[in-house]
């Protein structure tokens, strides 16, 4: 590695990753009553520990940093291969911040089973935190698919409603996405390895390196785009969303939506876009549309439904389309912000979650809205709390989740300017829809079955960490972007140069090269190649420089 | 100190108010008040040092920048948390913050009995900050955050009495509106950066006439953008309607959202982003055409309007027209200067009619009430200076700054001159509407209130009614307390109207046609570059004069035809409301544009979302996706049906065994 250098960590990614299932296996040894707080004591060591990471991360190198990487089935050139990078880092902050305080909020609360339910908490941790540091496509798979398990029996076992309904149709749903993933991994390192006749190597690493034709390419994308777009979701594959967010256990549900579905909008911009850039390209216009339906029906939903938790769930499908549009607006600042966004929206709709539940502990256990009104007056702080939670949603200026689409609009309005100007009527519907709920709780005449009272120590727990946290990011965005940059370059650089390919001109392709931060941008992209002689003075002499030095961009 | 240093201090101390009274909501009584009264103060002394700081340089020394640290910085996007202090900035902060420490002192008397008196004043201090983070962000970010904050603080005031469903709607609705404009302002800053590829004001101002010529496609599409940003916020055409609803918050922060903050937004943003309106004239004519058209509107309906608050907020939409009609031609130091003189007598009438409807038992409606003269001598007097200050009659603050703006425009020529002349319309319609509500509040036969408060007596209603649509107050909530307040009772609102109606009467002569001109000498630098502002182009004092004798003349002639219809001839307003009664209905009806934006953008919303929630939400995705997917496993035989649940089951466990043996693989091969 040639300009920056990755720091090193006192500890392996793999203690991050297995931790909270090991403590999940220690406390179900406790006796019943303690396991819940003694987990949730613990998981601060997981969370102490990615903090630990995150301080030693060093933002300025692109690539992957406190690499732990073992050949794990060799015959099939799988790898145990386990990196942080600029795409992932806050995330990892942000998996163990709401799985710790997820388990806090059911420790304090009687829960049935408690041991069987706080390992599959944990298990789903493991799993979560696995998916996001892989490095390897069919180490990335299994994570992806080890998510599911612990939810399907959450939702199963502890979940309300028409449970088993729920939980046939997020379960089909997502199998069948992965399925497809399954398939494309496994025919992503085959074509590769066939194509360039080298070994096969599944690590992402390595594939960058070995682009497939693009037809393959094409199908491989869409193999991997279902998959993602259903656990996302988006519209319209959000059909099992809202029987299965009813149904979730709430601290289920804001782990759910706040990581999981974030796993499938990081698997974008981590291996489809650097894999498949020319298939990116290909169906760029294909996934901004998407989005914007997803943007303009979801919030359409919201402004309807009365169910409360169908409001913060629907404004999640609104969400999860910003970020796919700023994803497939191939543009810097668009990729920026929808990274950035995962990991507001990630604390924002964990909060909003929690709160949910504490406004239905006041209105007679009743999600609808109808039942509510009039709950500020005896809780002051909890309406508070709510309202900065409800003005982060809408993305209110001045909010971290403001930056974020600002960035994700820009990045759009580069690209594509109409799809740009029709999305943020998604940000004034979400105004409507966010202030319609905040209202209809907690302002207004007392709802009929409302028995108010000021947050408690329960609900606080997990409630106010996390508008603290949202508070501290409306100061200082920059937290997140400035960690992110380097590496979103150089996930990007490849779709967007193949985004300019079809002009074919140098000059068209220089602006793209500017908002690459250095050399960087040049270091891993056999896709220029052809065009490098063509391109004037510096650019060339860094490509050149770097693809020389580095012995591993050259002769693709 | 530098300016800068000045300048985050004075946004400091909002803040600090903010934190402060938020967080100790429950053991302050009446310090909440204090406090956050002190915390403006501090803010508007801090202002004056900002103002001192920039008098002792000169020329491009006069904006100076200051960065904490860097907000949005990536991806080519340079936004630092940045203030930028000129003498357009220093302007604005003196006004904010002057008039609000006059709103905070009249508050803590005003407000005294309402159970959520913290909450009001954290709300306060808050709506200020924001205001004074957008009149001193220094960037486009900065901009939009300001504008969005005193959106949000002005929902949270205009709903404070939260019980009430009228108070409720009008803060979403104000909300709404207001975020639409941000997103205006938002895509209109996409618009610039697309070319000028820099966030920052002084950035984008030095690089825009390279980057555009005049007229521009792109710049005009920015500055429409921008347009929409202030209509929103200032309240005009057609993005308008939020306003008078928001009558339904406590009476001084009606008075803050019309004088110091929130309204004046709209006329900052053009005045600021000059440099880019000099080159999109079509854009800046636009911006006038709609300030003129706002102007009569509002004026017109204003005539009609029965709600005491109401009269006075279409009255304000009036004046904000001519702002920006002003702004968009190019009267920079006009538009600021009647921004100034606006907020000395519009903070004053709304104090006033705070006093009267104390008076009237939280009674607005104008219907009821008559002959306050005597029981409110010291309401009277502040009112009718505030009133002869807004009907431009010499030498009221109102009659300068008018016309200031008005000159300017009718020596432009060309669409101006037209506009101009619109504009004297306006000011009789003006003089009409001020009169009439102070002949029909403080003339004529005492009401039983006012009788009642001659002898000594406060009336006081037993069951309080929201006077807009009749349900019985929810108290809990807050005011209408047990007690109502008036201004001659109460030493605090004597002190902030009193301050008001000397301004009122004195304000104006900062700037007299031929004798100085302070604000003009002041502001000069901020507008060295621009076109408009070569003494070619700015009236003669002559011409000046012989404007400023039109718009007395104009304005009396309306307060005399309301002195006919109401005090000579009273029953000619009855007669004419018959005569014309179709007119009579259409103004009442706000030239209905409530039901027009209700038909063309709210209902079709909403049809939508229940068209997509009932129909294809229902038939399309549960239906024939869900039932696509899950329907391979379901169709077909019973058998596979039933099987379905354990099939499942089945495939979980395996997928957990597989898993579960793949990681012990791991475990025992990886060592």
């Amino acid at each position: 590695m040639i300009f920056a250098h990755a720091s090193s960590a006192p500890f392996s990614l793999s203690i991050l990753i297995w931790l909270p299932l090991a403590l999940a296996l220690v406390c179900a040894a406790l006796p019943a009553r303690v396991t819940g707080r003694a987990l949730a004591a613990l998981s601060l060591l997981p969370l102490a520990l990615a903090v630990t990471f995150v301080a030693n991360f060093n933002s300025s190198y692109p690539f992957p940093q406190f690499v732990t990487d073992h050949s794990w089935i060799p015959s099939l050139g799988i790898h145990y291969a386990l990196a942080m990078n600029g795409l992932n880092v806050s995330l990892v902050l942000l998996t163990t911040v709401l799985f710790t305080v997820s388990l806090a909020w059911s420790a304090l609360r009687d829960i049935e089973r408690p041991r069987l339910y706080y390992f599959w908490l944990g298990l789903a941790e493991s799993a979560v935190l696995g998916a996001f540091l892989a490095q390897d496509l069919i180490l990335f798979v299994a994570f992806f698919d080890l998510m599911l398990i612990p939810f399907y029996f959450l939702v199963g076992s502890w979940g309300s409603g028409e449970r088993v309904r729920a939980t046939i149709k997020m379960v089909i749903y997502t199998a069948v996405g992965s399925f497809l993933m399954l398939a494309a991994a496994i025919a992503t390192g085959v074509i590769a390895a066939g194509d360039h006749h080298t070994a096969l190597n599944f690590t992402f690493g390595a594939l960058e390196h070995l682009p497939v034709s693009r037809t393959d390419g094409e199908w491989l994308f869409l193999g991997f785009a279902v998959a993602f777009l259903v656990k996302m979701p988006v519209v319209p594959f959000h059909g099992w969303l809202a029987d299965a967010y009813k149904s979730m256990p709430i601290p289920a549900v804001a782990v759910f939506s706040g990581v999981v579905a974030k796993v499938a909008s990081y698997g974008f911009l981590q291996i489809v876009l650097p894999l498949f850039p020319q298939a990116s390209h290909h169906f760029q216009v294909l996934m901004l549309i998407i989005a914007l339906v997803s943007i303009l029906w979801a919030t359409a939903m919201a402004f309807t439904t009365r169910d409360v938790r169908l409001v913060i769930a629907y404004s999640s499908v609104a969400q999860m389309g910003f970020i796919l549009l700023g994803i497939f607006s191939l543009q810097a600042p668009g990729a920026q912000g929808a990274l950035l966004q995962m990991l507001n929206h990630g604390l924002v709709t964990a909060a909003a979650f929690f709160i949910v539940a504490a406004v239905a502990a006041r209105s007679g256990g009743s999600e609808r809205m109808d039942d509510m009104g009039g709950i500020a007056f005896r809780a002051p702080l909890l309406a508070t709390l709510f309202l900065i939670v409800t003005l982060a949603n809408l993305a209110m200026p001045g909010s971290s989740n403001f930056i974020g689409e600002f960035m994700i609009l820009l990045g759009t309005f580069q690209s594509h300017l109409a799809i740009a100007l029709i999305a943020s009527l998604g940000v004034v519907g979400a105004a409507f829809y966010g202030l319609r709920l905040f209202i209809g709780a907690m302002h207004n005449r007392v709802g009929g079955r409302v028995q108010s009272f000021e947050i408690k120590r329960s609900e606080a727990i997990a409630i106010v960490p996390l508008c603290l946290i949202i508070l501290v990011l409306a100061f200082y965005p920059q937290f997140g972007l400035s960690r992110s940059q380097a590496s979103v370059n150089l996930a990007i650089a490849p779709a967007t140069t193949s985004a300019f390919r079809g002009s074919q001109s140098a000059a068209a392709l220089l602006p793209t090269f500017a908002s690459l931060d250095g050399p960087a941008g040049w270091w891993a992209y056999p896709l220029l190649a052809g065009v490098s002689h063509s391109l004037p003075g510096k650019p060339r002499r860094i490509y050149t420089y770097t693809t020389a030095s580095s012995g591993s961009g050259s002769g693709q | 100190m530098s300016p800068t240093t000045w300048g985050w201090l004075v946004l400091l101390f909002p803040l600090l108010g903010t934190i402060t009274i938020g967080l100790g909501f429950r053991t302050y009584s009446r310090a909440a008040g204090v406090i956050g009264t002190a915390a403006i103060f501090l803010a508007f002394v801090c202002s004056v040092g900002a103002l001192i700081a920039l008098l002792g340089r000169t020329g491009t020394h006069r904006e100076v920048v200051s960065s904490l640290w860097n907000y949005d910085v990536s991806a080519g996007v340079d936004a630092k948390l940045q203030i930028l202090i000129d003498p357009i900035s220093v302007f604005m902060m003196l006004v904010v913050s002057g008039v609000s420490t006059l709103i905070h002192l009249y508050s803590t008397a005003y407000m005294r009995s309402d159970k959520g008196y913290s909450r009001y004043f954290a709300y306060l201090n808050f709506f200020v900050l924001s205001m004074l983070v957008l009149v001193t962000g220094g960037n486009f970010i900065m901009l939009i955050i300001g504008w969005a904050f005193v959106g949000a603080a002005s929902y949270l005031l205009i709903s404070f009495w939260y019980r009430r469903s009228t108070a409720t709607r009008a803060g979403i609705k104000a909300f709404v509106i207001n975020v639409l404009g941000d997103v205006g302002l938002v895509l209109g800053t996409f618009f610039i950066y697309r070319h000028t590829h820099t966030v920052s004001f002084l950035g984008s101002f030095a690089a825009a006439p390279h980057v555009f010529h005049t007229d521009s496609p792109d710049l005009v599409a920015g500055c429409l953008l921008f347009l929409v940003g202030a209509f929103a916020k200032s309240a005009q055409v057609p993005l308008h309607t939020w306003l008078p609803d928001a009558m339904e918050g406590p009476t001084p922060v009606s008075s803050l959202i019309h004088a110091a903050t929130m309204v004046t937004a709209g006329v900052y943003l053009i005045v600021r982003l000059h440099p880019l309106f000099q080159l999109a004239p079509t854009a800046a004519e636009v911006g006038a055409i709609v300030g003129c058209m706002t102007l009569l509107i509002a004026g017109t309906i204003a005539l009609v309007v029965t709600d005491i608050k109401r009269v006075i907020a279409y009255s304000t939409m009036s004046q904000i027209g001519y702002m920006i009609m002003g702004a968009s031609s190019g009267a920079y130091a006009g538009a600021l200067f009647h921004l100034m003189t606006h907020a000395f007598f519009k903070a004053l009438l709304f104090m006033g009619a705070g006093s009267i409807i104390g008076a009237m038992a939280g009674e607005q409606s104008l219907d009821r009430m008559s002959g306050f003269r005597k029981a409110l001598p010291f309401t009277f007097i502040c009112f009718l200076a505030g009133g002869l200050a807004l009907s431009g009659v010499p030498p009221f603050a109102g009659w300068f700054s008018k016309d200031d703006i008005l000159a300017f425009m009718d020596h432009r020529g060309g669409i101006y001159e037209v506009l101009g002349i619109l504009g004297y319309v306006g000011a009789f319609l003006t003089g009409a509407y001020t009169f009439r509500l102070i002949f029909r509040a403080f003339y004529g036969e005492p009401s039983p209130e006012a009788r009642e408060l001659e002898h000594g007596h406060l009336a006081h209603a037993e069951v309080h009614r929201n006077p807009a649509n009749g349900e019985e107050e929810d108290t809990d909530v807050g005011f209408p307390g047990p007690e109502h307040v008036i201004a001659e009772r109460e030493p605090a609102m004597k002190v902030a109207m009193g301050i008001l109606a000397i301004l009122a009467l004195v304000g104006g002569f900062v700037q007299v046609a031929g004798v100085d001109a302070v604000i003009s000498k002041f502001l000069a630098t901020a507008f060295v570059h621009t076109p408009l502002a070569s003494p070619a182009d700015q009236p003669s004092v002559g011409f000046d004069w012989i404007g400023l004798v039109v718009g007395a003349i104009v304005g009396l002639l309306g307060i005399g035809v309301a002195y006919r219809v109401y005090i000579a001839k009273p029953g000619t307003s009855a007669a004419l409301q018959a005569r014309f009664a179709a007119l009579h209905n259409f103004l009442v009806h706000k030239w209905y544009f409530d039901e027009l934006i209700d038909v063309v953008v709210v209902r079709p919303a909403l049809t939508l979302g229940r068209f997509a929630q009932a129909v294809l939400e229902r038939v399309f995705i549960s239906g024939a996706l869900t039932g696509g997917v899950t329907g391979i496993v379901r169709s077909g035989s019973a058998a596979v049906r039933r099987a379905q649940t354990g099939l499942l089951r089945l495939y979980a466990g395996a997928v957990v065994l597989g898993l579960t043996a793949v990681v012990l693989y791991f475990l025992i091969s990886a060592k």
